[in-house]
């Protein structure tokens, strides 16, 4: 810390705006990782986060996959849970208060078999005191119906945001799968529906098979990789996402510590979600937190919207101009 | 009940057994709080590879002393490498968690059979102490262990039980030593010819023994405690991986789940639909440094 110049007396402020959404700091967790909140209460205060999102909330109580529902791979972890939950009534009675209590920020993740559905959830959850925004799961690789078909077909997200637009004023994220060829269009087309902004991304469709068995590894067949194996993937979505649309974009995949956030924050990721790393260490949404404001101090800046979005892409290779010519690039 | 996160410190650590090692830990939160048949998910190193905790049983328990003792046995990457780790090393745990056994009642007098299979061993070893300590008038000869391993290799030793006085009965898969034969066959032999009737059951062992131990006690009406386990993310009910079909006594056709890090790991018999239970396997010995 010796190296530091003219270290500001004041906190930085990490307070940034994802469209009409405001949140205290960037820091937020992901849903299905956190649970309802409660999990983790002996290990860190919800209320410290930027929000809290909860687990996938659908109209009716869901019993999930059947198990195994989860593998270990290098780095990484493959899950088919199949978004078990309390449904939305049980979540409002009986999980919601006790976030507030804690005076955290929630986002409610929602997810539905049909447009419908995911209407009814709006309006169900639209005049709920203590909702801050709700993300809309277009892209869970692991149940049959909904989910990811929306998420891969920009028509269909488009209904999806759409219809959920017509019966909400709370802000909306849309959570965006990369099982995808082109990321940009589905971004585009859940923008242009009405989402106020974009989680980029959901689990990556995988695969684990055990050779002693000879069987698949989960009884769901597939599953969604998460964990430090798919960051670099989330980080060429977001970047591939933020160059297609406007609207803000919460990075998501594989962020573990406060490099990791910062480095999709640096692509123009306004905020970042923590996921698989929650399972690992309780308490690391808040270290990447302290992480990113020892940064902030380190460089001498002020608030963290100084540093959003101030990705170099231009100075990829500094090498003398002739070199470039040699590569042969654009 | 409040849980940890302690960085503790590893006071000892040995191979005990066949691929099966012991580990005293300082880790005096957790040691304080803990319960029989409660675990602790262990980090076996830092990075992100392996990048899940393991969850392991508590073996025995000092709270006076802020120790903690893990029995494991070594079954996989995560195991392996955590059987390289020496005293002097720091190990990142949470816990106490799940529910833990509950203890005979206070004038309970016995007979109660403990069954364990394998590594098993581990948090029954803990709940025996934990009776005996806790309910004095309880003769330690009622207290029935039967101890099954594959073979004679991965028995803890005998001197071990020694001092607690139990009664123990030993099989093996392979005949090396005691009965031969899985151990619950052994146990529902003994029951059959000597007309035993524990006054309540304690299992730990495999997924395949535990099914045939909870057939056993359904039909014979006697109350079991079965720690049960699956792989787990987080061991804190978030993850909602570690889920097992759950058999709901008012409506047979539901289709709900429990989920071992906090409904259990401690389940009655009747507890979990056995039949539609997918059994995990860990690789051959052979093949674990791959």
């Amino acid at each position: 810390m010796a190296e530091t110049t003219g270290t500001p007396a004041a906190a930085p402020d990490l307070s940034v705006r994802l469209g009409p959404l405001r949140l205290a700091n960037p820091v937020l967790v992901a849903s299905g990782t956190f649970g309802y909140g409660e999990e983790y209460a002996d290990f860190l205060d919800p209320g410290r986060l930027g929000a809290v999102i909860v687990k996938g909330i659908s109209l009716l109580p869901r019993p999930g996959n059947p198990p195994p529902r989860l593998v270990e791979t290098p780095a990484g972890m493959i899950n088919a849970i199949g978004l078990e939950n309390v449904g939305v009534d049980r979540f409002i009675d009986a999980k919601l208060p006790l976030l507030r209590q804690r005076r955290a920020t929630v986002i409610v993740n929602i997810f539905g078999n049909t447009v419908e559905e995911y209407a009814g959830l709006a309006s169900k959850l639209d005049g709920t005191d203590g909702v801050a925004a709700l993300e809309i799961n277009i892209s869970c690789p692991n149940v049959k119906q909904g989910g990811m078909v929306f998420g891969t077909d920009p028509a269909m997200a488009a209904a999806v945001v759409g219809a959920v637009r017509a019966r909400t004023a709370l802000p909306l994220i849309t959570k965006l799968t990369p099982n995808v060829t082109r990321i940009g269009e589905i971004a585009r087309a859940a923008v242009d529906a009405g989402t106020d902004a974009i989680s980029c991304i959901n689990t990556v469709a995988a695969m684990a098979v055990d050779i002693f068995s000879r069987r698949p590894k989960l009884a769901n067949v597939f599953g969604g990789l998460s964990g430090p194996a798919v960051k670099p993937i989330a980080l060429r979505c977001t970047y591939e996402v933020l160059q297609a649309v406007k609207c803000p974009v919460i990075g998501v995949g594989g962020i573990g510590t406060a490099t990791d956030a910062l480095e999709f924050m640096l692509l123009g990721a306004r905020a970042v979600q923590v996921g698989t790393a929650n399972f690992v260490n309780p308490g690391v949404s808040v270290e990447i937190l302290e992480g990113i404001e020892r940064f902030l101090r380190f460089q001498g800046l002020d608030r963290i919207e100084d540093f959003i979005g101030t990705l170099d892409a231009e100075c990829l290779f500094p090498f003398a101009e002739d070199a470039c010519g040699i590569l042969d690039l654009p | 009940m409040p849980k940890f996160q302690e960085n503790a410190l590893i006071l000892d650590h040995r191979e005990v057994a066949d691929r099966t090692w012991l580990m005293r830990l300082m880790s005096p939160k957790i040691a304080l709080e803990a319960r029989a048949g409660q675990f602790v998910m262990v980090r076996v190193r830092d990075g992100i590879d392996p990048l899940l905790r393991r969850p392991l049983s508590f073996h025995r328990t000092f709270p006076e002393e802020g120790c903690i003792e893990l029995l494991y046995r070594v079954v996989g990457k995560g195991t392996l490498l955590l059987s390289k780790t020496v005293p002097g090393m720091n190990l990142d745990l949470l816990g106490p968690l799940g529910n833990g056994f509950d203890l005979p009642a206070p004038d309970a007098r016995g007979p109660i059979a403990l069954i364990a299979g394998g590594i098993g061993i581990a948090p029954l070893f803990d709940l025996m102490e934990r009776i005996a300590l806790s309910n004095p008038a309880f003769d330690p000869q009622e207290m029935n262990l039967f101890y099954g391993t594959r073979t004679v290799a991965e028995f803890l030793a005998l001197s071990y039980f020694g001092a607690l006085g139990v009664r123990v009965r030993w099989s093996t898969d392979d005949g090396s030593f005691g009965h031969k034969g899985y151990v619950t066959r052994m146990f529902a032999q003994f029951a059959e010819e000597s007309a035993f009737r524990p006054e309540s059951l304690y299992a730990c062992g495999p997924l395949e023994m535990q099914f045939h131990v909870a057939r056993w006690a359904l039909a014979h009406d006697v109350p079991a405690q079965l720690s049960l386990e699956s792989l787990m993310a987080c061991g804190l009910g978030a993850c909602l991986g570690c889920a097992l079909p759950a058999a709901s006594p008012d409506d047979p056709a539901a289709d709900g789940y429990v989920h071992v890090c906090k409904d259990g790991p401690i389940f009655p018999a009747g507890a979990v639909q056995w039949q539609k239970l997918q059994v995990h396997r860990p690789p051959p010995p052979i093949f674990l440094s791959d």
